[in-house]
């Protein structure tokens, strides 16, 4: 896997403090939100815990000796809430699923793939989809288990595809 | 006892004096028509060197520069209207509106980070970029375009520093302090209150003030992590001006 390239931001000290004035935080929650997913589609990042988010790479830059302070990563968190890219596990909502593509993203791109491999009215397990070698080459390739099912189930409501249980393991039709 | 002078003598010396004004006002005006007919001389030169350098003055840079230093001597400016023998001949006047047209686009694609204020080397480094190789432009080029501009009443300005000049394109006017802190600020790129204070000699109440404008208008940004706080400017700020748009 190739360095994550970090935005000029990163190395901005002010960056690290938020700012008061509403525009000039906008346009910094907007830069937040923006390295925060994309630091996590690098690194495979899928969850984050609210406790631990002090520690991750993103919030903290040693060699200008800066750290995104509790509240502002609090802060951060929300804005990813509000832009659908972080989705709370349960209410008390100390971990969050990092989406990097909101779950309707990932449904419209699963669900392209579906048809391009005419696999429209057929059914595949979740595993064939995460971990099949038919899908290695896709972006969804290895993707959350939990996320995935999140996708899916955008997919189910739009009547493109059908959620089936089998136990042990889970599929899905797509229609 | 010398004798005083008569009407004669008093008549004498009045025609003397209006033989005089004659004599001057003739030379003068043979000097006048002699320059005029030098600058009609030298007008038709530069007009027959533009021609002839047409499309090194529209790619040259340099060359672009000392052409209109040579026209500024002789009160020609090619920019003036967008009509007549210059424009027509050059293109220069649609040259410096598009300029413009651009250095504005810039200033306004990049205003949600840097606030308003764009270095000139930032504008220099993004506006080449977009260029073809053969066709650079020079920062006299866009000093020019800029001030251009100013008679649409577009609040632009071009502010120069010790080393270098930035562009601010904020609304409202800057005063005085906000700028010669701006000033300050480009050549330090983060101050304290005290910093600043120190360096151009004001009360810290007078830096505060001066800064509260420019973390308001979204120019300047606040580091608490720093003790004591800093203050920094994205313009100045060397990553910025070279991150991709």
């Amino acid at each position: 896997m190739t360095e994550f390239e970090w935005p000029w931001q990163y190395s901005f000290p002010p960056f690290f403090t938020l700012q008061v004035n509403a525009d000039v935080r906008k346009t910094q929650l907007d830069a937040w939100c923006a390295l925060v997913t994309s630091w996590g589609k690098q690194g495979g990042v899928t969850q984050i815990d609210v406790t631990e988010a002090s520690d991750l790479a993103v919030f903290k830059n040693a060699s200008i000796h800066r750290a995104l302070p509790p509240d502002g990563i609090q802060v951060v968190l929300e804005e990813l809430v509000r832009r659908g890219n972080l989705e709370w596990t349960d209410k008390t909502k100390r971990r969050g699923y990092l989406l990097w593509r909101s779950a309707g993203e990932w449904g419209t791109q699963i669900y392209k793939w579906a048809q391009g491999s005419s696999r429209i009215n057929t059914v595949c397990t979740l595993y064939e989809l995460a971990h099949g070698d038919e899908t290695a080459d896709q972006e969804f390739h290895n993707l959350d288990g939990d996320i995935l099912l999140k996708a899916l189930r955008t997919l189910e409501a739009s009547g493109k595809a059908e959620l089936m249980d089998f136990g042990d393991n889970q599929g899905v039709k797509f229609l | 006892m010398r004798r005083r002078a008569g009407v004669g003598a008093i008549q004498r010396q009045k025609i003397q004096q209006d033989k005089f004004k004659e004599k001057g006002s003739e030379i003068q005006e043979n000097q006048l028509e002699q320059m005029t007919l030098q600058m009609e001389k030298f007008r038709e030169h530069l007009e027959d060197f533009a021609a002839k350098h047409k499309n090194e003055i529209k790619k040259n840079p340099q060359f672009r520069k000392q052409f209109q230093e040579m026209c500024a001597s002789i009160g020609v400016d090619p920019l003036a209207s967008g009509k007549g023998f210059w424009c027509e001949m050059l293109g220069v006047g649609d040259f410096y509106y598009e300029l413009g047209v651009q250095v504005v686009e810039l200033c306004v694609a990049t205003s949600h980070r840097n606030g308003g204020v764009l270095s000139l080397d930032e504008v220099l480094l993004r506006l080449n970029h977009r260029r073809r190789p053969d066709n650079q432009i020079s920062s006299d080029d866009i000093v020019r375009a800029v001030k251009k501009l100013r008679v649409l009443g577009s609040g632009m300005e071009v502010v120069a520093t010790g080393s270098s000049q930035f562009i601010y394109s904020i609304p409202g006017e800057l005063s005085m302090d906000h700028t010669a802190l701006l000033q300050h600020a480009e050549s330090v790129v983060h101050l304290t209150v005290a910093s600043a204070a120190s360096a151009l000699g004001w009360s810290q109440e007078r830096v505060s003030r001066a800064l509260d404008h420019l973390l308001r208008v979204g120019v300047a940004w606040r580091d608490d992590q720093d003790r004591p706080p800093s203050f920094w400017f994205p313009a100045f700020f060397q990553q910025c001006a070279t991150a991709a748009e």
